[in-house]
């Protein structure tokens, strides 16, 4: 509409004589998004959505807290869980609203008169998209005074919240656009509507394998491969685990490559070629072919130029004499708390050492000696050193986070990274550290209650106030 | 409104505003639009007509710029079909099925659509007051359209269709599902629309009564291809422009036709049975003076009168459009 040929003026100059003009025109998509923004909230439906996801939130908070056994849940896994929980609602969300946007106009009989306007097609998509995804900084609102509750205090509330916008921010376009896409070509909406859902639950469906198949190679790059689980698996990671953004980058790039397919395709395909039936022409299609399989090559060299296995190294073998020291011996803590340490590695030796790996156990000393898998409870399990000269050493910091409360021994093993296959080396154990955890405090079901009624009545008495705000400026015109 | 400026010198022939030539449509082996040509003049109501199936909506598609042709091209007011977003800034259309944002209040709708026709939200808003004064409905600007009657949608979807001052209106079945009333308002406002603003009316409509009422010019279509267009009156005495019809009881109907046809000057007495007690009279030697015609035709009324058979009604001036488009797409069909 920008750019104005002689007929077009002609054609305006059909215009109304209505007084000298005042405002400024907008342009055709902020009007799509304002409507349709009035639509979905003010017609309730993103409104009714969010109302039974603040419910939902609720309730999950509550039982938290209540449930004894999950009432032991670390702070952090707990905000992981309701994260990963928001997050999926709000994906729902996205989807149901997108797989609506176009076939419910058409079944509503409202996408002609909306066709048969100026206003480029792309620019409609587009519209209804910015409107499509608006549930989502609501969802994430309204998740954050839950997330504080579960968090008590815990210092994974910050990275939680600013993980969860970011990634939500990736995915939640992404499956609103996927929705849309799948709108475009259905021919009625409850097609729409079961497609959508069947592409939903597709997605879930890596994260609900046995443990092990999950672990395993096929396992990894289904969930490496699936946009959700990916971000859940770098979310669980970072999070929970203390594992650093460096080693689980590659864990983003399915999230991002998936949005960036979804959206190219909603806006620079299916948008432009909107009509009234379902789909596309196939002149459409013919143009179509070429770049999905641009996309598809592109999405395949991304996959392949990052896999989860990368950063795996290689040493040698070399024995010296070498010895590990630890600056504390004894801690008592209470459950979630940090404790934090350092090693020192030295080469007593009169030759340079082999490569160094200083690895990290703990043992639960109230279980007969169980094993504690360190990756839970600490984002370094093994620190690695380059080679020493004689005389020389190194100093690791280590961070343990106790998840579980109990009697604990940690100690760490000094490795000489073995140099070929047909040599080995010999482990240098540590003195131990006694670390004693005290009983985790759990979350009082009472100090939750206001949370978990609360939230929801803060989003109904908004519904209220927003259809008061509305029936207000209908009375002023 | 308009500004009419293409008008200002009085006695001047009307300009062609919507020139539509060969244009084709398939859909599959289904041929649904063959060699469409017609013209529509500034100021005209145009009828356009034809039983389910015949084409209409798809030719309305097509011209509305909604559906791409296989074929042909037709221009609004000069602009190519080529470019369909200049096109659609010159039409306006009320389609058959249109629905409508039930949380909207009426003004808002209005302004909603004219903003999207580049006007400011000032203009727009003056612009909506104005054309719901105009269908009727000032006095439901601030009402949600949820709470509209049939017939105020179909006004307000007139509005809508009004809102960027068309050159060419496009209105399918406008009157469908409106009591007598309302049709009958409807109808005058269309009529008002193309008589006031100068703007080209198609009216696509199954009720054939409204066509001919205020139609200037008719396109009858069937399987896809047009079968007769031109002026209303052109059209219906061409094809039917010796017949007379007359109306009797339907347990007289088979006498008639026999008394009737045993007359002299007639050539052809034809009853169809979906014009229920109406019996056509197809007059031989037309082309013979205006009082012969006058002596047959009342020969016809003697003739029932002698036989004791109640005449209901008589029509002695030829046939009427229903008759025309039966027998127009009756013809295709066989």
């Amino acid at each position: 509409m920008n750019t104005t040929s002689i007929s077009e003026k002609d054609a305006q100059g059909h215009m109304a004589d209505v007084a000298a003009p005042k405002g400024r025109v907008r342009p055709a998509w902020w009007l799509v998004f304002t409507r349709e923004m009035a639509d979905l909230w003010i017609g309730g439906k993103a409104l009714n959505m969010i109302l039974i996801y603040s419910v939902l939130l609720g309730v999950m908070v509550y039982v938290y807290s209540y449930n004894s056994e999950l009432s032991l849940i670390p702070p952090k896994e707990m905000v992981y869980e309701m994260l990963k929980n928001a997050m999926a609602v709000s994906l729902f969300i996205g989807l149901v609203i997108g797989a609506d946007m176009l076939s419910g106009e058409r079944e509503r009989n409202t996408l002609e008169s909306m066709l048969l306007t100026p206003a480029r097609r792309g620019q409609i998509v587009f519209g209804k998209f910015l409107a499509g995804i608006s549930p989502w900084p609501a969802a994430l609102i309204i998740a954050i005074p839950y997330l504080i509750v579960v968090s008590q205090g815990d210092e994974v509330l910050g990275p939680a919240i600013l993980w969860g916008a970011i990634t939500g921010s990736v995915l939640v376009p992404a499956y609103t656009g996927l929705g849309m896409l799948v709108s475009f070509w259905s021919s009625s909406n409850k097609v729409s509507y079961f497609v959508s859902l069947g592409l939903y639950i597709l997605f879930l469906v890596p994260a609900q394998l046995p443990g092990r198949a999950q672990t395993g190679a096929a396992g990894q790059f289904l969930q490496w491969v699936n946009p959700l689980a990916a971000v859940n698996h770098f979310l669980s990671k970072h999070l929970v685990n203390y594992r650093t953004l460096a080693e689980f980058w590659t864990w983003l790039i399915s999230p991002v490559a998936f949005a960036v397919i979804v959206l190219g395709i909603l806006f620079l395909i299916a948008g432009p070629g909107l009509r009234l039936e379902a789909g596309r022409s196939s002149k459409f299609l013919r143009r179509l072919k070429p770049r999905i399989s641009t996309a598809i090559i592109l999405a395949i060299i991304l996959l392949a130029s990052a896999t989860p296995a990368m950063g795996f190294q290689t040493g040698n073998t070399s024995v010296d004499d070498l010895s590990i020291s630890i600056d504390v011996d004894t801690a008592v803590v209470k459950t979630g708390d940090k404790v934090e340490f350092n090693t020192v590695v030295t080469n007593n030796g009169s030759s340079q050492s082999l490569p160094l790996i200083v690895a990290m156990n703990i043992i639960n000393l109230n279980a007969q000696g169980d094993v504690v898998d360190p990756e839970d409870w600490s984002p370094q399990r093994t620190q690695y050193s380059q080679p020493l000269a004689p005389g020389g050493s190194v100093s690791h910091s280590w961070v343990i986070n106790t998840i579980l409360d109990g009697d604990y021994m940690v100690y760490m093993v000094l490795i000489p990274a073995p140099g070929s296959q047909d040599t080995s080396s010999h482990p240098v154990a540590s003195p131990g550290i006694h670390l004693t955890v005290m009983p985790f405090t759990r979350i009082n079901p009472g100090g939750v209650l206001p949370y978990a009624i609360g939230g929801p009545v803060i989003v109904l008495i908004g519904i209220l106030v927003l259809y008061r705000m509305r029936r207000k400026q209908i009375d002023n015109g | 409104m308009k500004p009419n400026n293409n008008h200002n010198s009085a006695p001047e022939l009307p300009e062609a505003i919507l020139v539509a030539e060969n244009i084709q449509k398939t859909y599959g082996n289904r041929k649904a639009v063959k060699d469409l040509t017609f013209t529509l003049l500034a100021g005209r109501v145009m009828g356009f007509l034809g039983p389910n199936g015949a084409g209409k909506t798809t030719s309305i598609r097509i011209l509305t710029t909604i559906m791409e042709p296989d074929s042909g091209n037709f221009t609004v007011d000069g602009t190519s079909s080529k470019h369909p977003e200049i096109i659609r800034r010159k039409i306006g259309v009320l389609p058959e099925n249109l629905g409508f944002p039930r949380q909207m209040t009426a003004l808002e709708y209005l302004r909603y659509f004219g903003q999207l026709y580049s006007l400011t939200p000032q203009e727009a808003k003056a612009n909506a007051f104005r054309l719901l004064n105009e269908v009727g409905l000032e006095n439901r600007a601030k009402s949600l359209i949820g709470s509209f009657s049939h017939g105020m949608r179909q006004r307000l979807g007139i509005a809508r269709a009004l809102v960027n001052d068309p050159v060419v209106v496009f209105l399918d079945e406008p009157t469908l599902g409106l009591d007598p009333r309302g049709q009958q308002e409807l109808l005058q406002l269309i009529q008002r629309i193309a008589r006031e603003h100068h703007t080209g009316v198609i009216l696509c409509s199954h009720m054939l009564s409204e066509i001919e009422g205020i139609c200037d010019d008719v396109i009858i279509l069937s399987s896809g291809q047009v079968v007769a267009q031109g002026p209303v009156h052109s059209v219906v005495g061409n094809i039917q422009r010796n017949v007379a019809r007359v109306r009797v009881p339907v347990e007289n109907v088979d006498a008639s036709l026999e008394v009737l046809g045993a007359l002299q000057n007639v050539f052809k007495v034809s009853h169809n049975p979906q014009m229920q007690s109406w019996i056509s009279v197809e007059l031989a030697d037309y082309d013979a003076s205006i009082t012969q015609n006058e002596k047959t035709r009342n020969s016809l009324l003697k003739a029932l009168i002698q036989a004791e058979i109640p005449v209901l009604s008589y029509e002695a001036e030829g046939g009427r459009l229903q008759d025309v488009f039966l027998q127009l797409t009756e013809e295709v069909i066989k």
